[in-house]
């Protein structure tokens, strides 16, 4: 909390100077709380702990406050924290196995509700037109109850659902559509399911196994990674890179990988970035041909994002202690900096 | 159904037994044979601590229960009546081996026992063997075992006993326990049945234990038969059935269940030869468990193992000092999952136990033993022990071991994962104890230290993928002291037992106690009786542990009982007894966020005839 204070103190001086310094500009904005514009990590924790947290961590890195939601609320967050998604000012804190959806102020992480009702194993969340999308496994033993729950963003109540196949993860809009990747939940799929906002038709689009990630770049087109399907099951497949075109929901283009190649965390910043056995990738858009060497070598990313040419990721070590940050400019490809989140990290969001 | 037959089978078998029994009646022998002798005769260098069946009584008849407030065993409960495992001298769940009448009964599939899956009430006593014991009793036996004795009685004699209870959330339990014998044959058989909607309060909450209902049926048949001054036959029997809905933590609700199934069978022929003893058993042990992730739904996954074993005993008093036994044992484990095929393995051990009382007060101990099994190398086991006793009050003990545990078919073949190249755990320590007594006072003072390496841990290879590795070492050290007090003014009499331990454990690689293993636990007993009224209290002192990330809160706990004697006929006596579980109402848990009971309250009358 001292330090909160410190920081609150430090970002009111920081205002206190902007506003000295620029009296006659239009532009500035009073910050709407202590964690504006900094980056949030949501740590999993492990499973069946409630281990799960939020870590905030200053965009130049100088500063880490972990376990915020316990922090600012006085209660723990919950079990297994999945990811975040941002609608306005409110960010959706998906906790996996606590089967709820944390809703706090974006920018002082106060607690405004908490949505515990209509939930089963929820994963990630997205919103279009005044609506919360969140996929769902159901339960994880059963191929068959897996569904997309619909929530009204004015009374944080689940009011409908929408079924679909078997293990929704990763969910992202273009502002007409809704995408749904279907990594498989415990067991593995190949598709990606197209909802369309007041329809109950949902398209689904087949792509590579074990699609996990997702991004569409300037144009667009939806780039679809999948992992493959892994060695244990004796039936293992290589990944696959799809490319669809958003307006027909086609793949217009497919990259293949090697069939013991299992490439992961998609991500888009002028080109395309994922990793690929503790190697960091680039493919640029219009490129006909996957890198066989890597931008970065030996990382060990649970996820990975990039924004304004600086690559982020994080790792989870050993899974029982703390975590690590990393960031790189992507213009050398060297580090630049690193800081320790919490137990085994695995979301980055950058609140602002 | 299947159960149900196969229990049938046994009780058939059992009385098939019985009336051949009586047709004969050629032996007179006054005797009480033990199910697991190694254990009196070749542990003189161990602290055994043994509670029998008046201490067993008085405790709310889970091993857990037992265990936690009588011995310096700590435990790890997933909320009451869950999963529950041991922590002795700060070694893992799968490092305490539990002995059946002898036989080792710890999970293929796990390599543990939950400690809530056995009932003590049809048991005879239970003894708590501290130091590794992996010569005698193989995989596991590293902090120590646990043995479960059934006592057959060779005596005219016809004993009925029948427990029942109720209590606070519901609990139901009832317990018919029969003794029966003549010169030449022997029976006990007990029943106990356990229901519970275990739906306490979470103390500080507004929530109270959801999804944490159980019931659980033991069965329990022993017969023993002896043919003539040679020959005995002897049958245990063993079946469990217990189905739990797991509960959730303050964070995570529930909906699981979880069914498990033991059945344990063991034929002995026993026999007796001059200075020879000769012992052939025929084991089989059946352990199954289904998991159910949503327990309105009909998905669930499982596992099975059966073991079929044959072991060979023999006693050779070589003088009248000198005894040697030799065991060998053959096992063949098969299983089969939803994780895993159909797994199966070899077994094969051979055991050599020496012990000679070389004078009054010195007696040692020397012991051997290798395992040859189908999927990896076992290393070659020993122990030595010793006692010396100054005097009637004042003996010292001391014994050093080389251990092991084998990974498990987990370890071994879960997909994905499972791996074949592990090597066994195995672990050296030494323990050295010191006994004091008198008429009023048992002291016993013991101190440790355990090495272990190669131990078994499931940790993320390169692609992210959990796998067991004999990657971690860990230290073990800590001393023990328990107290035994007997005090006697006319018809008032005092007892009292308690124990405390001090418990370092540490991984090698950062030289952090363990997670869950407390530096200090103590716990005590306490009885005051007059006449035919008893007062008792309990009291478990638990230590703060370390978890993943943080602390959780040491406790403490606290139980009375009051219960009355009344003889209702000349051969009829009862008692009544009435308990207050956590007296004080203190919020605890011993896993994070998994809350144990408020105080509640339990009536129980037992009825022997």
């Amino acid at each position: 909390m001292k330090i909160k204070n410190n920081l609150v103190l430090a970002l009111s001086l920081l205002v206190l100077s902007f506003s000295c310094s620029s009296d006659d500009d239009n532009h500035e904005q009073e910050p709407q709380g202590a964690y504006e514009d900094g980056i949030l990590i949501t740590n999993e924790g492990n499973y069946g702990h409630g281990n799960g947290t939020v870590t905030f961590i200053s965009d130049d890195f100088s500063y880490a406050e972990q376990k915020m939601f316990f922090n600012v609320n006085g209660t723990l967050l919950g079990d297994t924290a999945q990811s975040i998604g941002f609608h306005e000012d409110l960010a959706y804190i998906v906790v996996n196995n606590s089967q709820k959806i944390e809703v706090v102020n974006r920018y002082t992480f106060q607690s405004v509700a908490t949505i515990d009702s209509g939930l089963s194993n929820p994963r990630f969340i997205t919103f279009l037109s005044g609506k919360g999308y969140v996929t769902n496994w159901g339960d994880g033993s059963n191929p068959e109850d897996d569904f997309v729950a619909v929530i009204d963003l004015e009374t944080n109540i689940v009011s409908g659902t929408i079924s679909v196949e078997e293990g929704p993860e990763r969910i992202i809009t273009n502002g007409t559509s809704i995408y749904v990747a279907h990594q498989g939940g415990y067991s593995q799929n190949n598709i990606v399911s197209v909802i369309k906002p007041n329809s109950d038709e949902v398209e689904t689009i087949t792509v590579g196994d074990v699609p996990n990630s997702m991004v569409f770049d300037s144009q667009g087109a939806l780039y679809v990674l999948s992992g493959g399907i892994p060695a244990w099951t004796e039936n293992e497949t290589g990944g696959q890179l799809d490319v669809i075109n958003t307006s027909s929901n086609t793949v217009s283009a497919t990259f293949g990988f090697d069939d013991n190649e299992h490439p992961s965390n998609l991500t888009y910043g002028e080109s395309l970035y994922y990793t690929l056995n503790g190697g960091v990738y680039k493919l640029a858009i219009d490129s006909q041909e996957l890198s066989t060497t890597p931008e970065i070598e030996g990382v060990n990313f649970n996820f990975m994002t990039v924004r304004n040419n600086i690559l982020y990721g994080v790792g989870a070590e050993d899974y029982t202690s703390n975590g690590t940050l990393q960031s790189y400019d992507l213009g050398t490809n060297a580090t630049l900096h690193s800081k320790e989140v919490g137990i085994n990290p695995g979301g980055i969001y950058f609140n602002d | 159904m299947k159960r149900l037959l196969y229990i049938f089978i046994i009780l058939v078998l059992g009385n098939v037994n019985v009336v051949h029994a009586q047709l004969d009646s050629i032996q007179k022998l006054d005797e009480v044979i033990l199910s697991d002798v190694k254990l009196k005769r070749y542990t003189s260098g161990y602290k055994v601590t043994v509670l029998k069946d008046s201490v067993l009584a008085k405790s709310p008849w889970s091993l857990t229960d037992l265990l936690r407030y009588n011995s310096n065993i700590y435990f790890k409960e997933n909320g009451y009546g869950m999963v529950s495992s041991p922590s002795f001298r700060g070694t893992n769940a799968s490092q305490t081996a539990v002995v059946w009448n002898g036989i080792n009964i710890n999970s293929q599939l796990n390599g543990q026992v939950d400690f809530n899956t056995i009932n003590t009430s049809n048991y005879d006593s239970v003894e708590i063997r501290s130091g590794g014991g992996s010569v005698q009793y193989g995989s596991g036996a590293i902090g120590g075992s646990v043995h479960l004795s059934n006592a057959l009685s060779f005596m005219k004699h016809t004993d009925h006993t029948v427990r029942m209870s109720y209590g606070s959330f519901d609990t139901k339990r009832a317990n018919y326990g029969l003794s029966t014998g003549s010169e030449n044959w022997s029976v006990n058989l007990g029943v106990a049945y356990v229901d519970s909607e275990n739906d306490y309060k979470y103390l500080g909450t507004n929530k109270t234990n959801k999804n944490g209902q159980y019931d659980n049926l033991s069965f329990n048949l022993n017969a023993g038969y002896l043919l003539n001054d040679h020959h005995v036959f002897k049958l245990y029997h063993q079946s469990f059935v217990g189905d739990r809905n797991f509960s959730g933590t303050l964070l995570a609700p529930s909906k699981s269940k979880y069914e498990d199934t033991n059945y344990r069978s063991m034929l002995e022929w026993g026999y007796f030869h001059k200075q020879y003893t000769s012992k052939v058993k025929v084991v089989h042990l059946l352990e199954e468990f289904k998991y159910f992730e949503n327990k309105d739904a009909e998905y669930f996954s499982f596992g099975r193992v059966q073991s079929f074993i044959g072991n060979h005993n023999l006693n050779i008093k070589l003088t009248e000092t000198i005894d040697l036994r030799t065991i060998i044992e053959f096992a063949k484990y098969s299983g089969n999952g939803d994780s895993f095929s159909k797994p199966s393995r070899d077994a094969f051990s051979a055991t050599a136990l020496w012990r000679h009382k070389v004078s009054e007060p010195l007696i040692y101990g020397l012991n051997i033993r290798k395992d040859f099994t189908s999927d990896f190398e076992s290393p070659l086991v020993f122990s030595v022990d010793g006692e010396y006793r100054f005097s009637e009050s004042y003996a010292l003990k001391l014994n050093g071991s080389k251990n092991f545990r084998v990974p498990t078919f987990n370890d071994l073949y879960w997909n994905p994962g499972g791996n074949l190249d592990l090597l066994p755990e195995s672990s050296y320590q030494v323990d050295f104890g010191q006994e004091f007594s008198s008429k009023f006072v048992d002291l016993k003072l013991n101190a440790y230290f355990i090495n272990t390496k190669d131990m078994i841990q499931w940790v993320p290879d390169n692609t992210g993928l959990f796998r067991p590795q004999n990657i971690n070492k860990v230290k073990s050290y800590g001393g023990e002291l328990e107290v035994f007090l007997k005090y006697t003014i006319g018809s008032h009499h005092l007892n009292m037992n308690s124990g405390y331990s001090y418990t370092v454990s540490e991984n090698d690689a950062n030289a952090k106690q363990l997670i869950y293993v407390p530096l200090h636990k103590a716990n005590l007993n306490f009885g005051y009786s007059f006449k035919a009224v008893e007062l008792f209290y309990q009291h478990l002192f638990n230590g703060e542990v370390d978890i993943i990330g943080g602390q959780l809160d040491g406790y403490d706990v606290g139980n009375l009982g009051l219960s009355y004697n009344y003889e209702i006929s000349k051969n009829v006596h009862s008692i009544l007894q009435f308990n207050i579980n956590n007296l004080y109402n203190t919020t605890y848990e011993n896993v994070a966020l998994r809350s144990m009971p408020n105080r509640n309250y339990q009536l129980q009358l037992t009825l022997k005839f």
